[in-house]
């Protein structure tokens, strides 16, 4: 029998589970249903990523931004967590599946059109207010999955995000967002050669990293 | 936490509760809309097979919760080896990690859905930390 390709949708952890997130920044109780809704409206299969930076500094961590998590050993970290979720993934892409991913716009690891920057930051914690700056670019965690996909062959995957950690989150504008994304990948038929990293976030302001 | 919205409660689930993979199949609960209304988040468990990588990082994001107050509980399929839940190769890892293993619920699908989804919300709504527990983490 013939095997029908299937629409995969990789997705941060947090997007199903906002106990992940960084203390202030969980929006919902648990799942973020608008995405889920989005994608399984479409047919999406869901395959829910690790989360780094709870794996790594823990459930108390402090807010951090790109620049603290550029470092060999978080790298490292999000390598380990790549190689463990990515025969997953390749088992999807050999077998010819649609598969996309949804990161966290804003987010210092898991940000995919955008992450949170401060070349300053560091010491003791007692930044003022809304002192850092959102700046068009991957976070650490979605650097490394990437590159680990690229070792093993596979193709770049089409990306957006949820602009949560945008600073002022717009739940309608993030909603929209997405689903302009995943209705042009319809249009599109399956290439997996659009990236929309070039467009524009749901909310502006600073971020919640 | 100020502004924050999280749950404190975490569900470990089977891939194959999230996506069922027989849709010809009778239908299963909808877990995802019974969890989203009860407030817990999802920690997803790999397919079947060999995933032993996974399972370990699953297994010290679990460790992490349990050891800070969040409430953890594990959602099998009856009928699924293991339960959908890898239980042979992740009660060790959490045992390892100094976890107390979580209560364990299993879905039945042979019964009605509506009527599945209503005990399950039952379990979900009933289960959490004692309450010292929680005033000690949870501020």
């Amino acid at each position: 029998m013939e095997y029908a390709p299937r629409k995969v949708a990789l997705i941060a952890n947090c997007l199903l589970n906002q106990n992940a997130k960084v203390c202030e920044g969980a929006h919902y109780r648990g799942l973020v249903n608008p995405v889920v809704e989005a994608l399984r409206s479409r047919g999406y299969l869901l395959q829910q990523l690790p989360c780094p930076e709870l794996a790594f500094a823990g459930v108390r961590r402090w807010w951090a931004v790109y620049e603290q998590y550029d470092t060999p050993a978080y790298r490292a970290h999000c390598r380990r967590l790549a190689q463990a979720i990515a025969p997953l993934i390749e088992q999807y892409l050999r077998r010819g599946d649609d598969v996309i991913l949804i990161g966290l716009d804003g987010s210092p690891s898991t940000g995919v059109r955008f992450t949170s920057s401060k070349r300053d930051w560091g010491g003791r914690p007692n930044r003022p207010d809304d002192d850092w700056e959102i700046v068009p670019r991957r976070g650490v965690w979605i650097e490394e999955l990437e590159a680990e996909l690229a070792r093993r062959g596979l193709p770049p995957l089409p990306a957006t995000g949820w602009a949560l950690d945008m600073g002022r989150f717009d739940e309608a504008g993030s909603r929209r967002d997405l689903e302009q994304f995943l209705d042009s990948r319809g249009i599109v038929g399956g290439s997996r050669d659009d990236d929309s990293a070039a467009g524009e976030p749901a909310a502006g302001g600073p971020a919640v990293p | 936490m100020n502004g924050d919205a999280r749950g404190w409660r975490i569900a470990l689930i089977p891939d194959t509760l999230i996506n069922p993979r027989d849709r010809a199949a009778a239908p299963l609960p909808n877990v995802l809309g019974v969890l989203e209304a009860s407030g817990y988040g999802v920690l997803q468990l790999p397919p079947q097979g060999e995933h032993g990588l996974l399972l370990a990082v699953t297994a010290d994001q679990v460790a992490e919760y349990a050891h800070h107050g969040y409430a953890v509980v594990a959602i099998g399929v009856r009928g699924e080896p293991g339960g959908g839940l890898h239980w042979r190769r992740l009660a060790p890892l959490l045992r390892h990690r100094g976890v107390v293993l979580p209560p364990r619920y299993y879905i039945r699908p042979d019964l009605d859905a509506a009527a599945e989804e209503q005990r399950f919300a039952v379990f979900l709504s009933g289960y959490d930390l004692p309450v010292d527990e929680q005033r000690r983490w949870r501020v």
